[in-house]
């Protein structure tokens, strides 16, 4: 579906260095730090900041030869840009209906008035949860093989943003073939979503796991400075130094708990394994 | 194209009062004034620069980012602004005409062939004004590109003063080789001009969509 290949982008602080793919059928990941290249590589993707080098293909072709026919498989959430704030739901209707050939106008008046959102009100004047429903409305309401999600539930409260989780997993439900690209800062967003998680940290791809096994697998471990000597290191991917001694992000739980029965350990979840992978020291 | 246009037009929707302002003004100098050369130049120029803020409300809240996400090229954008200010430039400018004609002929004033004469001198003028707006709207944005804009008439106001300094200091009297170029058919003159400034409108649709291919959003 999406294939990224040495994605490079430098600016005068920052390099980015990115590859990843998207699979069909697939929810894949994007996490990350503020400022860690999520949005550049999001950017990229949709061809608003041109690549330095590497490839972008998307659906198989060529980022370069993409039209904008081509754009039409495409639903997009950008975080910090939408439709304009002076139009009004009701005015996006036409311009929708001539953009893009497959605008399904029953399904998207239907999801409108399902999350109450105003057909003549400026999108301006509407609040957050709003803004950020009609985006995913408008991503998904145009038969798109392929959603590029950039921090979609960014500033939602907990029923909002299952809202829109179940929006998109109703998306992916619908036809098997379709795929998502999804970042975001609320792990559990992530881990109740996706098949696969990339983490990016400094502009680099510091990780890529499928979601089971991040869960399944990946665990913290808490030991002291004695027993962090006697500890077997072999599967450990990083560890940090805590005032009881360490915390060790493992990738084998279960070596550790069968082998080192006495330790602390806690299940790894999408949060603990990004502070670690960031802040740890990598074995 | 076609859903740019309609969201144009939806966004232009909002300032419809400031539309009605500018049409009664342009009503009452019309049938209260006997300049109607006034009008005839504010109407069109004053619609153009409206369809051209349609420019800055795509960048509001970086609504750009999001736009060149839908199914449009940036090319396929840049025309389209080109289209937009044309066609309100365009039809302003025919009602402005019309609105010309229609209060001559009631006050008996001017004759019609010297309002048609200054309406087809307008014309040109509209598309060159145009042709230099659009680019630095697109390359500077709303605000700046205004700025930018004044900053380019400041320069050739300067090297047209010039032009006519040192052509006195030469000798040259062109006021002479303009009553000369009026000899000449006045219809071949106006075609010259309008050609000419379709040529401009061309390489500013040019230059305008090369600005948008390089911009990052």
């Amino acid at each position: 579906m999406l294939k990224i290949e040495h994605l490079k982008k430098h600016y005068n602080n920052f390099s980015l260095n990115c590859s990843l793919e998207v699979h069909k059928g697939c929810v894949t990941g994007l996490v990350g730090q503020n400022g860690a290249g999520k949005s550049t590589t999001f950017k990229a993707v949709l061809g608003l900041v041109s690549a330095g080098s590497g490839s972008i293909t998307v659906f198989g072709k060529d980022l370069k030869d993409f039209t904008p026919e081509d754009r039409e498989d495409l639903g997009v959430v950008l975080a910090d840009s939408g439709f304009s704030g002076y139009l009004t739901v009701n005015d996006i209707i036409p311009v929708l209906k001539n953009m893009y050939r497959h605008f399904d106008y029953t399904f998207f008046t239907e999801q409108v008035k399902k999350f109450h959102l105003p057909l003549d009100k400026k999108i301006k004047e509407f609040s957050t949860g709003m803004k950020a429903k009609l985006k995913v409305i408008v991503a998904v309401s145009h038969n798109a093989r392929l959603l590029i999600l950039d921090e979609p539930t960014a500033g939602l409260d907990v029923i909002a943003r299952d809202e829109l989780l179940e929006m998109l997993r109703n998306f992916m439900e619908t036809d098997e073939e379709r795929s998502i690209l999804i970042s975001s800062h609320i792990s559990s967003d992530l881990e109740t979503l996706c098949d696969d998680i990339y983490m990016i940290d400094n502009g680099q791809v510091v990780l890529h796991e499928d979601t089971d096994v991040l869960l399944g697998s990946y665990a913290l471990l808490k030991v002291s400075e004695e027993q962090f000597n006697k500890l077997d290191q072999q599967f450990i991917v990083c560890s940090k130094k805590e005032s009881y001694g360490y915390s060790c992000l493992t990738n084998q739980k279960q070596y550790y708990i069968e082998n080192y029965p006495k330790i602390a350990i806690e299940k790894g979840t999408v949060d603990e394994v990004i502070t670690m992978m960031v802040r740890g020291q990598k074995s | 194209m076609k859903g740019l246009l309609v969201k144009d037009f939806k966004l232009m929707k909002g300032q419809k009062n400031f539309f009605l302002i500018i049409a009664a003004i342009a009503a009452s100098t019309a049938f209260f004034s006997d300049d109607t050369s006034f009008f005839m130049g504010f109407l069109p120029f004053i619609l153009s620069m409206f369809a051209l803020s349609t420019i800055s409300y795509d960048e509001f809240d970086n609504g750009n980012a999001f736009l060149f996400t839908l199914p449009i090229s940036r090319t396929g954008y840049t025309i389209e602004k080109y289209c937009l200010a044309l066609m309100f430039g365009g039809s302003a400018w025919i009602f402005a005409t019309f609105l010309a004609v229609i209060s001559n002929a009631l006050k008996g004033t001017a004759d019609i062939k010297e309002i048609l004469i200054s309406s087809l001198i307008i014309l040109p003028i509209l598309i060159v004004i145009q042709s230099l707006m659009i680019p630095f709207h697109l390359k500077f944005g709303g605000e700046k590109g205004r700025l930018a804009l004044i900053g380019v008439f400041g320069i050739i106001s300067v090297i047209g003063i010039a032009a006519i300094k040192v052509s006195e200091m030469l000798g040259v009297n062109i006021p002479d080789i303009i009553n000369h170029i009026s000899v000449l058919s006045m219809g071949v003159i106006v075609a010259i001009i309008v050609m000419a400034a379709v040529v401009i409108l061309l390489i500013s649709i040019k230059t305008s969509s090369s600005i948008m291919n390089h911009k990052e959003f």
